[in-house]
């Protein structure tokens, strides 16, 4: 087995790193305080090709596969994960224009989401529970050739910043998968929630009231919706918010670590200390842990597993990375004491960001029902 | 520039060839040791990068040629590890890259350096301009441009802070001196040093990096490049390491520790001795 | 023949500060080798420049004048400096690493296939039983302490640059040397010429006439920048300077920088923040009468090079040290 990353996804990595390093990282704290959504930095990130990176040359992709996606995620996350949890939640959609979208709608979409410029937000949360999508109630009545929607969908990502809507909703007995623009009449975009975290990827309510969508919006087959909305969220999703977590374990470690080389206590640094540095230890094996599990999930995707056949492989990823990012994240701030609460030294913002990974692309608890299902046949 | 002029450098589609070195990430300098058997830098094991400012020279003939049009030739003496440095530099978007790299080349002063890379780049052909970094951040002699411009026998310019096309062959650079600069005129092929305040270097995109694979790496050793053995290495480098030795600063190394308040007292006590001296 | 030369640096009828340094230690080296000290000097009616060089020590000064030579021109220089060794054959030639000597030092080395040394902090002979006297370079290495001794044992002349502040200006004495003329031979179209020459005026105290150098490294990102650097400077009556990492974070302006390349001091007292201590930076205070220094970690290779050492968080020390200089009041 090779575990090596090639030369290409290496250079990649640095590639990212060094962009966030001197893009992100001055602006972290400025950014989260402002709550703003960073369209001006995403069209940076969309001239490195780093937008459109699962996405094909002709629609203005880079085609560089999921794994490039992983690394990329993983080391924005490391420095600013909102911007991160932007790619999570944004590249659902652009996965499945790709793959699931008819011609006309790649090419009217995906070119503008590939440089930056539209923003798309995948909707499927309802009131009734976004772990339990078959019990939605928007509707999507075929009149003609317009879908009439009505209905309401929270916590969704991005809601307010997207431009473009892909959205579940009933039509007849089964779902659909569906498109709504910005702007189209009977759609509305009336609250966003502040949230603990992720301030600059605000979830919000989205209103449907008599809302006239043309029969062409509809992507893929009627009546296939919620398979292709949960692959989409599995395929992209799931493992863009593992890819997010271990970026914000990754960044919490650094930052404890460094704290605990150069505090003195007692005459040494308390990395000196046992307790400390095993504490640090500790932190550093479940990251190297859940690495392994997130690059795997991505390779599979890579090698052209369908995502119902790695279920388990990309919940486990999911599960453990969110898992770890939390723990990461409180163990940094013990080390650090005093400081560790204070905004400035960048840890606090990591804490509030890892605790919104806990029910992103699916709760711990129904990625244990992924794999609990897989092992229990 | 007014138009016509542009026409007429558009017309010759320029060779630019830009020297690179690789060097060890300045994070880790404190772990590069000297061995005192051998004199020579220990360098095993320390990540390495590009140069930092031979980036912007890179930078500055990227954007040579993609107003004027051309081609960027990178090209770089050093162990075969320093191929991944040509890597970095094809990804940013340079056309070809050229490793000179050999047993015999090791331990090169600047001038040994200067004269292989002057044979390696005769061996390329005809090139417009030579461009790269002022100096390196780990020998720091900014000797191997001017050398190799004398060995190829064009002229050259160091602590290059602007490029400007004149007209067809003539170029208008600004030098910086302490506290000024100098306005230069050179005529083409020209060899120039940049610094850091040239411009701002590109991050390579992901279509860039994988287009980098397309693009081949040569590597020459001393016989592909015509070079006389007796001029590169340590057979070709008249200054030789002699010795090391520790430097007499009669330094007291009183170094404290313990509660800020206190030591911070004692330190101002220890000053008071030392400066009454 | 086999002089010791400086070759000496004027800029728009002003010879700069670091020829003169060069000239007390080329004196020496010439006493100690038994032959002549002389200053190469090119420009354009400084014949008075030429007087100024004997009385810092230039027994000859070979005086090259034409109106085309107002400004420094590489190629010509460079052409001139050949031919004049190639005629006199000197045994060493010293270059003051300014821009202008780095730009020229090089080329003059490779047209003499001969060895140059850049940065020398140390000059002296050497002599080996029936050898040929050697001039030893020394530089500074890696870690710490290290110095480098380089020698250039088969070509001549040995060729070094060395920079400002690093050796000491002699005491000007009124004497007389000789001037001798140097043919010109400037030809009608350069391939590289110098228009124009612009140079303002330093502003606030030059850094290598403080007294008092207060310098920070990239130690001060956990402070949020250079205030405590400031403040310290503040309380001592001294100037601020930094590290090259302070400079590329846009702490400092480049002039304000210290190291190999960089600015050389000699303070009486040098205060080092948050700096870990690479060679680079620790070569441009070794002339410091006292260092004080600050940082995290107890074994930074800075406080080998300090007198006094202070371990721990700057954010916590500076403000007792400052709280301490104005109880104390200390004067340097």
């Amino acid at each position: 087995m090779d575990f090596g990353l090639t030369r290409e996804q290496e250079m990649l990595r640095d590639m990212v790193r060094e962009f966030a390093e001197s893009e992100l990282a001055p602006k972290a704290l400025d950014l989260d305080e402002k709550g703003e959504f960073p369209f001006g930095i995403l069209k940076k990130t969309a001239k490195l090709g780093l937008v459109g990176i699962i996405n094909s040359r002709e629609y203005g992709g880079s085609d560089m596969g999921h794994l490039a996606r992983m690394i990329m995620i993983e080391e924005i996350s490391r420095v600013y994960p909102p911007l991160g949890f932007c790619f999570q939640t944004g590249q659902i959609g652009m996965y499945g224009l790709q793959n699931f979208g008819s011609e006309e709608q790649k090419k009217k979409y995906l070119l503008s989401l590939c440089r930056g410029e539209a923003v798309m937000a995948w909707a499927v949360t309802e009131a009734t529970g976004g772990s339990d999508p078959s019990k939605l109630q928007t509707t999507a009545e075929l009149v003609g050739n317009e879908y009439i929607v009505n209905g309401r969908k929270i916590f969704i990502t991005a809601g307010e910043s997207a431009s473009i809507v892909a959205f579940l909703a009933k039509t007849g007995e089964a779902t659909s998968l569906l498109l709504v623009e910005k702007g189209t009449p009977g759609f509305t975009v009336p609250r966003r929630e502040e949230s603990l975290g992720l301030r600059s990827v605000p979830v919000s309510e989205l209103v449907f009231t008599n809302c006239k969508i043309p029969g062409e919006n509809l992507i893929g087959q009627e009546g296939r919706g919620l398979g292709l909305a949960l692959t989409g969220i599995a395929a992209v999703g799931r493992t863009g918010a593992a890819g997010v977590s271990l970026g914000i374990a990754q960044g919490a470690y650094e930052v404890g670590l460094k704290f605990a080389k150069e505090r003195n206590l007692y005459g040494k640094p308390i990395i000196q200390l046992q307790a400390i540095q095993f504490a640090l230890v500790d932190m550093n094996v479940e990251i190297e842990a859940a690495r392994w599990l997130c690059y795997y999930s991505a390779w599979l995707l890579d090698q052209g597993k369908k995502v119902t056949e790695i279920a388990s492989e990309i919940a486990r990823a999911k599960l453990y990375a969110a898992d770890i990012a939390n723990r990461v994240c409180i163990k940094a701030v013990q080390i650090m004491g005093g400081y560790g609460l204070i905004p400035e030294y960048h840890l606090v913002r990591r804490l509030r960001d890892a605790l919104e990974m806990l029910p992103a692309a699916g709760t711990q608890e129904v990625m244990k029902v992924i794999i609990g299902t897989g092992i229990a046949r | 520039m007014p138009d016509n002029r542009l026409i007429s450098i558009r017309s010759v589609s320029l060779n630019i060839i830009v020297c690179i070195k690789q060097v060890p990430h300045p994070e880790h300098f404190s772990r590069i040791k000297l061995d005192p058997l051998r004199q020579t830098i220990t360098r095993e094991g320390i990540p390495a990068i590009i140069n930092p400012v031979d980036r912007h020279a890179l930078e500055e003939a990227l954007r040579i040629c993609e107003e004027l049009s051309g081609k960027v030739t990178v090209i770089s003496m050093g162990p075969p590890q320093a191929k991944r440095a040509l890597e970095e530099a094809l990804a940013m978007g340079a056309d070809n890259a050229l490793l000179l790299c050999d047993k015999s080349f090791a331990a090169a002063d600047t001038l040994a350096t200067a004269y292989s890379l002057a044979c390696g780049i005769k061996k390329l052909g005809s090139f417009a301009l030579i461009l790269c970094g002022n100096e390196t951040i780990d020998s720091g002699t900014g000797q191997v441009g001017p050398q190799l411009a004398e060995f190829l026998d064009i002229p050259h310019v160091t602590s290059v802070s602007q490029i400007t096309f004149e007209e067809r062959n003539s170029l208008m650079i600004k030098q910086d001196i302490e506290w000024g600069y100098m306005k230069i005129r050179v005529r083409l092929p020209a060899l120039l040093a940049v610094t850091r305040k040239v411009n701002q270097p590109r991050l390579p995109t992901v279509w860039a990096i994988m287009e980098a694979k397309n693009k081949g790496i040569q590597i020459w050793g001393v016989s592909d490049i015509g070079a006389s053995p007796d001029m590169v290495g340590l057979a070709g480098s008249p200054t030789r390491v002699t010795g090391m030795s520790e430097r007499d600063t009669k330094r007291r190394r009183e170094i404290l520790r313990g509660v800020p308040s206190q030591i911070a007292k004692e330190a101002v006590e220890r000053l008071q001795e030392l400066m009454a001296i | 023949m086999n002089e010791v030369w400086v070759i000496a640096e004027q800029r728009l009828g002003k010879l700069v500060n670091v020829s003169l340094e060069l000239l007390g230690k080329g004196a020496e080296l010439a006493q100690h080798l038994k032959v002549s000290l002389a200053a190469v000097l090119l420009g354009d009616k400084v014949q008075n420049l030429a007087d100024e060089l004997t009385c810092y020590g230039a027994d000859k000064v070979y005086l090259g004048e034409d109106p085309r030579l107002r400004f420094y021109q590489s190629e010509v220089y460079a052409n001139l400096l050949e031919k004049l060794v190639a005629s006199h054959k000197p045994q060493i030639l010293m270059i003051g690493a300014t821009s202008i000597g780095r730009d020229l030092a090089p080329r003059v080395a490779a047209k003499l296939k001969t060895g140059l040394t850049a940065h020398c902090v140390e000059l002296s002979i050497v002599r080996k039983g029936g050898e040929k006297p050697q001039l030893v370079q020394v530089v500074p290495g890696w870690g710490g302490n290290l110095m480098v001794n380089i020698t250039c044992p088969g070509r001549r002349p040995q060729i070094v640059t060395v920079s400002p502040g690093v050796m000491t200006k002699p005491d000007r004495k009124e004497r007389k040397g000789d001037v001798i003329m140097v043919q010109m031979d400037i030809p009608g179209e350069l391939r590289v010429e110098t228009l124009e020459m612009v140079q303002e005026e330093p502003s606030g105290i030059a850094l290598e006439e403080a007294e008092v150098v207060v310098a920070g490294g990239w130690g001060l990102l956990s402070a949020g920048g250079f205030g405590p650097v400031e403040e310290l400077a503040k309380v001592l009556g001294g100037v601020v300077a930094g590290t090259r990492p302070a400079l590329d974070s846009g702490w400092i302006p480049e002039h304000r920088m210290i190291g190999q390349s960089g600015k050389t001091v000699s303070p009486k007292l040098f205060v080092s923040i948050g700096a870990s201590g690479a060679p680079q930076f620790t070569t441009g205070f070794m002339k410091a009468k006292v260092v004080l220094a600050i940082d995290q970690s107890h074994d930074a290779p800075i406080f080998e090079v300090a007198d006094i050492g202070l371990v721990g968080d700057l954010r916590d020390l500076i403000p007792c040290l400052i709280a301490e200089l104005e109880e104390s009041g200390l004067r340097v």
